[in-house]
């Protein structure tokens, strides 16, 4: 087997067992690096009982790593704790670029200051938008700050994750790539037979029910389209603390035989739930990059959505303002549409535009970019952490130096030489 | 008859095996600790004293009378600790594979006391090579699959040698329950050459 080109290490909380959109998005393109003939290692903390070394498909090495976690799947934050592991698994998998994903987890911003404290190449996605105003925001927004203001590139995966990024870190935008997430195609495709249109149009819905996915704006906009349209009906699977609300809107309005509750989707159904329908409808307040208006257009089906993150082509996306009233408007414009609509042509245009393979190509340019970036020495990367506040910029550069100093009495120890490297098992397809 | 043998700086691998012409004879490979006895000893009268220290310190703190009576204690407890842990200094440990008849594991200390098991051939199903993850660091571990045993048995239970000197002793131990090496799928240049 030929030498990997690059060997990265991904290392984020959030990865499988656990399931979401971060998940997902290290997974995938993780399989397509290692199409391409790199080298991907996956570090995720362990999971109840999964603790230690699993292979996944087509060779992906997942170290999860015996830390506990301590609140939403993230590990215990102790700062110099992660350093020995860290440095165990970068030699051993001869690494040469660090991928942190996620700015809420823990260990990938332990991990990064470990990596860049040792000399390694830092990349880091940034996969959410986060408020400026609240309490838990301004001390993430400080911890992202001293993270990202020693990095080689950051990825975003909107032009409003960029936006949001830049302001709360104070990245220099130049930095900073936009690459878009990607879908499934395979996986999300048209129903062999569409469902017909003539009699009754289903819009589906598939989300969390809290808030910030805009279960309210559906409890206002669902009444509203069925005494508009008699022939439409509503598929709305997913669960959360608004499922209340929406029983009762349900309650209300008499719309028990044509608001259909499916309860919590799992994602391996969610295919099988959006084929059954016309319309798809994503009321989110906020998001960096909707993924489900991207399963729903490869499906087949026609969105009407919020203005968040991730962008369909004008054909497939009927834009609304997060008001009942205009999401009303543009429900019956999408109604309106519907008929020129052609599933097949839909999926073929998403599987062009949005694919996996085109992602980690992306991302296989913003490596190579990190890794021509020039290598710093300790004194010219504390001189940047000094520019980020009055204090906040002395705490930070007393927190490398501890960190340099810690790796040095780590190397006094437990030479570099002393820790074995690991042989590539190759996976014989 | 010393077959081979390997040197880092810790460990050192020795395998003895019978006459190379005749079948069935027993392979035995030694993992030696490169320390020597007084290195050992030395390393724990260090702590010892360390604690010694720390013990008088803290007790200074808390209660101010009687320093020689905390002295006395703290050399006790001390001496205790250096006792039992020179219980757990390994010297050497030893895989003797006999041909259709099993598997002994012994462990010597550096005391001299020796603890071994026998482990019949039928009662292995397969010996793997497996990489331990602990909070602090990663390192390989040869392992055995029991017959009726949950968990696995391993094969070197204080020392942990590298995997150049445990792959060796892995092929020995296919070879022994007649595992077919070649379903296994290893990229193995790099161990040989790193």
């Amino acid at each position: 087997m030929a030498e990997p080109k690059l060997r990265v290490l991904m290392v984020s909380d959030f990865f499988f067992p656990n399931f979401g959109g971060v998940e997902n998005h290290i997974y995938y393109l993780s399989q397509c690096l290692l199409n391409l003939g790199h080298k991907v290692v996956v570090m995720t903390h362990a999971y109840g009982n999964r603790s230690g070394v699993r292979y996944m498909t087509g060779g992906l090495k997942v170290y999860y790593v015996p830390w506990r976690p301590f609140t939403m799947q993230n590990t215990f934050p102790t700062v110099y704790g992660t350093l020995p592991i860290v440095r165990t698994i970068l030699k051993r998998e001869r690494i040469t670029v660090v991928h942190g994903h996620q700015a809420f987890s823990t260990l990938c911003h332990e991990a990064l200051m470990h990596a860049r404290t040792m000399g390694y190449r830092v990349v880091f996605t940034d996969h959410s938008l986060y408020g400026f105003a609240d309490v838990g925001s301004i001390h993430m927004n400080k911890v992202l700050q001293f993270t990202l203001a020693d990095i080689d590139q950051a990825i975003c995966v909107s032009h409003t994750s960029k936006e949001n990024t830049v302001l709360r870190s104070g990245l220099a935008p130049g930095k900073v790539f936009m690459i878009p997430n990607a879908v499934d195609t395979a996986m999300f495709k048209p129903a062999d037979v569409r469902p017909s249109s003539d009699d009754v149009i289903t819009i589906v819905v598939i989300s969390r029910l809290v808030y910030r996915k805009g279960a309210d704006l559906l409890v206002e906009v669902i009444p509203e389209v069925c005494r508009l349209y008699p022939n439409v009906r509503f598929v709305v699977g997913g669960d959360g603390p608004k499922h209340v609300r929406l029983e009762e809107m349900r309650e209300k309005h008499s719309l028990q035989d044509r608001v259909e509750m499916l309860g919590a989707v799992p994602h391996s159904r969610v295919r099988s739930v959006l084929v059954t329908g016309h319309i798809f409808l994503n009321s989110s307040l906020t998001e960096a990059f909707c993924i489900a208006i991207l399963e729903a257009a490869s499906c087949g089906l026609l969105t009407v959505s919020t203005r968040v993150g991730g962008v369909l082509p004008d054909d497939m996306v009927v834009l609304a303002e997060p008001d009942p009233d205009d999401m009303v408007r543009a429900i019956e414009k999408a109604i309106s549409i519907l008929p020129s609509i052609n599933p097949e042509e839909m999926h073929n245009r998403m599987k062009k535009l949005y694919s996996w393979q085109d992602v980690a190509k992306r991302t296989e340019i913003v490596y190579d970019r990190a890794l021509k970036c020039s290598n710093r020495n300790l004194l010219e990367r504390l001189s940047r952490f000094l520019s980020c506040g009055a204090w906040a910029g002395k705490v930070f550069c007393m927190v490398m130096i501890i960190d340099y100093l810690l790796w040095r009495l780590l190397q006094l120890l437990q030479p570099d030489d002393d820790i074995e490297e690991a042989p590539d098992i190759n996976f014989c397809n | 008859m010393v077959s081979s043998s390997l040197s880092s700086k810790r460990y050192t691998y020795i395998h003895e095996s019978g006459s190379e012409t005749r079948r069935g004879a027993i392979d035995i490979h030694h993992v030696i600790i490169n320390r020597s006895r007084s290195t050992g000893y030395a390393r724990l009268m260090g702590l010892a004293f360390f604690l010694v220290i720390l013990g008088v310190s803290m007790y200074s703190f808390i209660e101010k009378d009687n320093p020689v009576r905390t002295l006395s204690w703290s050399c006790l407890l001390s001496g205790f600790f250096v006792v039992i842990q020179s219980r757990k200094l390994v010297k050497k440990e030893s895989v003797i594979i006999m041909p259709t008849f099993g598997i002994q594991i012994e462990t010597q200390y550096l005391s001299g006391k020796t603890v071994s098991r026998f482990i019949p051939i039928d009662k292995v199903l397969k010996p793997v090579l497996v990489e331990c993850v602990t909070p602090v660091t990663c390192y390989w571990s040869l392992s055995l699959f029991l017959r009726g045993e949950e968990q696995l048995t391993l094969v070197f239970k204080e020392l942990r040698p590298s995997l150049k000197m445990l792959v060796p002793i892995w092929k020995a131990l296919c070879t022994l329950i007649g595992t077919d090496q070649s379903e296994i799928i290893t990229e193995e240049k790099h161990v040989v050459s790193g």
